[in-house]
């Protein structure tokens, strides 16, 4: 079992934890357990359901999506500061659209997504500030993803006579 | 026979019958003389020994996308306003040879030793001179001399000539280039019906007119072509208001307009050929199969050729509204930055050497427009 | 306005148009797929001997009957026996002929040109390189000079990121660099089997890493569309525009600020560039295809 003071301090690292009120910074490490985790430990496969979303405190979780005749293939790392398991955080409850897997040993801080959802309807405050924050982790996703998708590096056809 | 000493800046008037003479005594100086003919129903830059050899009693009628020689009406030789060269294949030739490289044991390169050829300019417009000054300042800097251009332009003699009729896309008095010539010449001539009056302007002007019959310069001469330039500043074909640019087009690049004008333009580059103050240009390689004799020339290009933008990966103005504005945002707008100077000097070759008739001053009056709005 | 660190131009020609000096290929490093580095010496030991250059600067590769290719140095200007580091990405006529040149073989050099990166209005500050695929060449210069400087400058955040593993360049020199006090931090766009790093493109690791932006700059080359995410991501911490610097690519000729090709608005890049301050870009950078 983890306590309270191991999670307060394994969140301060990161900007947001360390903004928040005392009161919703607390509320929310009453919904939370600390969590270490080993390399090779897969958190969560495809398409599970679990209700719970991580803060990575330290160590490196790998995304893949699994594509048939081609296998597992790596999308995505989370670094120290970054969250895994955004989809629990939306309203309608999905499966998990990748899976995570632990590349480098380290702590994860691991959140109870209903009783999350729940502040966020009691506490209009809250609410705003926490889907504020998923709302620009999503978005830094976003322009991870349109670049990865425009391909940057690539070699274009390449056309004559010129260096 | 004269017996006045010539002066720097002193007028004199010379016969008509003279300029052969003149024209004569350059060439012993060295000079090729080049100057306009007609040629294939449009006068050209090329060689002439005599004054007969000039367009001797033609206008030229422009307009966008028309050019025009009609013959008769008048005496004069200087009359027709020039076609679509300039003067800039003399200072800037269109193609230059570099250097080889060869590869016989080791590789060596042989520069291109030619002499370099000296010019007498015959008949240099206000906007012409104008140009040569403008190309000056982008050819010869402090930290980079064109070789090929310093050669020829420390060579050059210059008789320019003022404009007394300009034609239909003339627009020099806005951009303050003539119809007067401001300056930088050896002679400068106006042509009268029966004499030329010609202001000395360097020692090597001086020279050349030592051997003509000439007269000082009567205050009657003086006076009938003040009134003539006077007149001809009147007479532009069009005007060019100066005062919002150059921001007028380096701070609207996203205004409608270009779409508009898009669509006519066939980024064919005709007006950067025929612009005497256009400099764009690119180094062409050549080989024998074996690689092992090579050249590199140096060529006129232009920024509405589609690879002039290209880098790996693509070209960065890969359509026409992209191209057209570079090249009107650089004439009227960033060349003022870079060389304190606009790159236009009002001579109205594009407009009437642009197929479709673009004029960049209804270009520019239209983005006006389009901001008033 | 312009980044203002200029190192000597060109020296000795200024009035020689498109002439190289002839310089030997001295070792070919193969770095990564389709990309090599070529160190080249000049064949004349009193050019050789006279010829600097700052980080940023490039130099016009001349192959006799192909043409030339810019291509920035990538080694450090200040070692002691000074071969010119180049490294090709092997991808037009002249870049690809490049390959056939074997140790001994001659190209021409012309240089160097250019600006260079602002190593000394960045002294005392925290900077961050952010760069991409075959940005990191003309970054290296300016990352040894902070190797031997490494006192002048704050903390050192080097962002790195290729399309694959396998494209990676230098991927050798990341523990030197890191032992020397440089956060070296590498992503990948697409990860293979082999890779246990980090997946997610540059600009993303701006969210990694605190920052202090009243001290920072930032010196970033890659591709344009990485080039302008970064700049995006700086601006976002509120790092100033006047600090954040970016080295951008043209088709050049000359070199010389003459040929007219390399121009963006009033600036020829070969000659007020290739490193711009962004403030004096910011006008000209959101316009399509200007």
């Amino acid at each position: 079992m983890t306590t309270d003071p191991e999670i307060v301090s394994a969140l301060k690292n990161i900007p947001w934890f360390a903004e928040l009120k005392p009161e919703h910074l607390n509320r929310m490490v009453e919904a939370a357990t600390l969590r270490n985790v080993h390399a090779g430990e897969e958190l969560f496969k495809e398409g599970n359901k679990e209700d719970c979303f991580y803060f990575v405190v330290e160590g490196r979780v790998a995304l893949d999506i699994f594509i048939p005749h081609r296998g597992k293939v790596r999308i995505y790392t989370a670094e120290p500061m970054d969250l895994i398991g955004w989809s629990a955080t939306t309203p309608v409850i999905h499966s998990r659209t990748a899976g995570a897997t632990v590349v480098q040993p380290g702590r994860l801080v691991a959140f109870n997504a209903e009783k999350i959802r729940q502040m966020c309807e009691e506490d209009h405050d809250f609410g705003y500030l926490f889907m504020r924050r998923i709302a620009n982790i999503i978005a830094g996703r976003l322009m991870v993803t349109r670049l990865q998708l425009l391909d940057m590096f690539a070699d274009p056809d390449s056309e004559s006579s010129h260096a | 026979m004269h017996n006045k000493v010539l002066n720097i800046n002193s007028s004199i008037t010379l016969p008509k019958s003279e300029f052969d003479i003149l024209l004569a005594s350059l060439r012993e100086l060295g000079y090729q003389t080049v100057g306009p003919r007609v040629r294939d129903e449009s006068i050209v830059y090329v060689e002439v020994e005599k004054l007969d050899d000039l367009p001797h009693g033609y206008t030229s009628e422009q307009g966008p996308a028309s050019f025009r020689l009609i013959s008769g009406g008048h005496n004069r030789y200087f009359d027709a306003i020039p076609g679509a060269q300039s003067w800039k294949q003399f200072l800037f030739p269109p193609r230059a040879h570099i250097f080889s490289a060869d590869k016989i044991e080791r590789w060596t390169i042989q520069p291109n030793e030619e002499k370099p050829p000296r010019y007498a300019l015959i008949g240099v417009r206000g906007c012409e001179l104008a140009a040569i000054e403008i190309q000056d300042r982008a050819f010869l800097r402090t930290d980079f001399h064109d070789p090929v251009y310093r050669a020829r332009r420390e060579r050059l003699f210059i008789l320019a000539v003022n404009c007394l009729h300009p034609a239909g896309t003339c627009f020099c008095a806005s951009m303050e280039t003539g119809p007067r010539v401001r300056g930088g010449y050896d002679l400068c001539l106006t042509e009268l019906d029966d004499v030329f009056l010609v202001e000395i302007g360097s020692e090597l002007g001086r020279d050349a007119v030592s051997r003509c019959q000439y007269e000082s310069a009567s205050g009657f001469v003086q006076s009938a072509a003040e009134k003539g330039l006077e007149r001809a500043a009147n007479e532009m074909g069009r005007t060019l208001l100066l005062d919002d640019l150059p921001s007028l087009l380096t701070d609207n690049l996203e205004l409608e307009h270009w779409n508009e004008v898009a669509k006519r333009c066939l980024s064919c580059a005709n007006c950067t050929q025929v612009c005497p103050t256009c400099f764009c240009w690119d180094a062409v390689d050549h080989t024998d199969l074996l690689a092992r004799n090579t050249s590199r020339e140096r060529v006129w290009d232009s920024c509405f050729n589609p690879q002039y933008s290209y880098v790996f990966g693509g070209t960065t103005r890969s359509n026409i509204k992209s191209r057209y504005r570079q090249w009107l945002t650089h004439k009227l707008g960033t060349w003022k930055e870079q060389y304190d100077t606009y790159g236009c000097t009002g001579c109205g070759r594009c407009i009437t050497w642009c197929p479709e008739g673009i004029d960049l001053t209804e270009e520019v009056a239209a983005l006006r427009e389009e901001i008033k709005a | 306005m312009i980044a203002t660190n200029i190192a000597p131009h060109y020296a000795g020609h200024e009035d020689r148009l498109l002439q190289p000096d002839w310089a030997e290929v001295v070792k070919v490093i193969q770095e990564a797929e389709g990309v090599s580095t070529f160190w080249l010496r000049f064949t004349d030991p009193e050019i050789q001997k006279r010829y600097h250059f700052a980080p940023g600067q490039f130099n016009m590769l001349y192959l006799p009957g192909y043409g030339e290719a810019a291509i920035s140095m990538s080694s450090n200007p200040e070692t002691m026996d000074r071969l010119l580091g180049h490294t090709i990405r092997h991808v037009g006529n002249v870049t690809k002929g490049i390959t056939r040149l074997k140790v001994g073989d001659v190209v021409g050099i012309r240089g160097p040109f250019g600006n260079s990166w602002p190593m000394e209005e960045i002294k005392g500050r925290d900077v961050i390189i952010a760069s991409g695929g075959i940005g990191l060449a003309p970054l290296r210069p300016a990352i040894y000079h902070i190797l031997h400087n490494r006192e002048k400058y704050g903390k050192v955040l080097l962002i790195y990121g290729a399309r694959t593993p396998k494209d990676l360049l230098y991927p050798n020199e990341y523990e030197t660099w890191r032992a020397a006090g440089i956060d070296v931090q590498i992503t990948v766009d697409r990860a293979d089997e082999t890779w246990d790093g980090q997946v997610g493109v540059v600009p993303m690791l701006f969210y990694r890493f605190r920052i202090e932006a009243q001290k920072s700059a930032v010196l970033t080359c890659g591709p344009e569309i990485m080039i302008r995410f970064v700049i995006y991501e700086g601006l976002a911490r509120r790092i100033p525009a006047e600090r954040i610097y970016v080295s951008l690519e043209r088709n050049m000729k000359c070199g010389q600020g003459s040929c007219g090709h390399c121009q963006i608005g009033s600036y020829f890049i070969c000659k007020d560039g290739p490193v711009f301050r962004f403030d004096a870009l910011e006008k000209y950078f959101n316009v399509e295809e200007y």
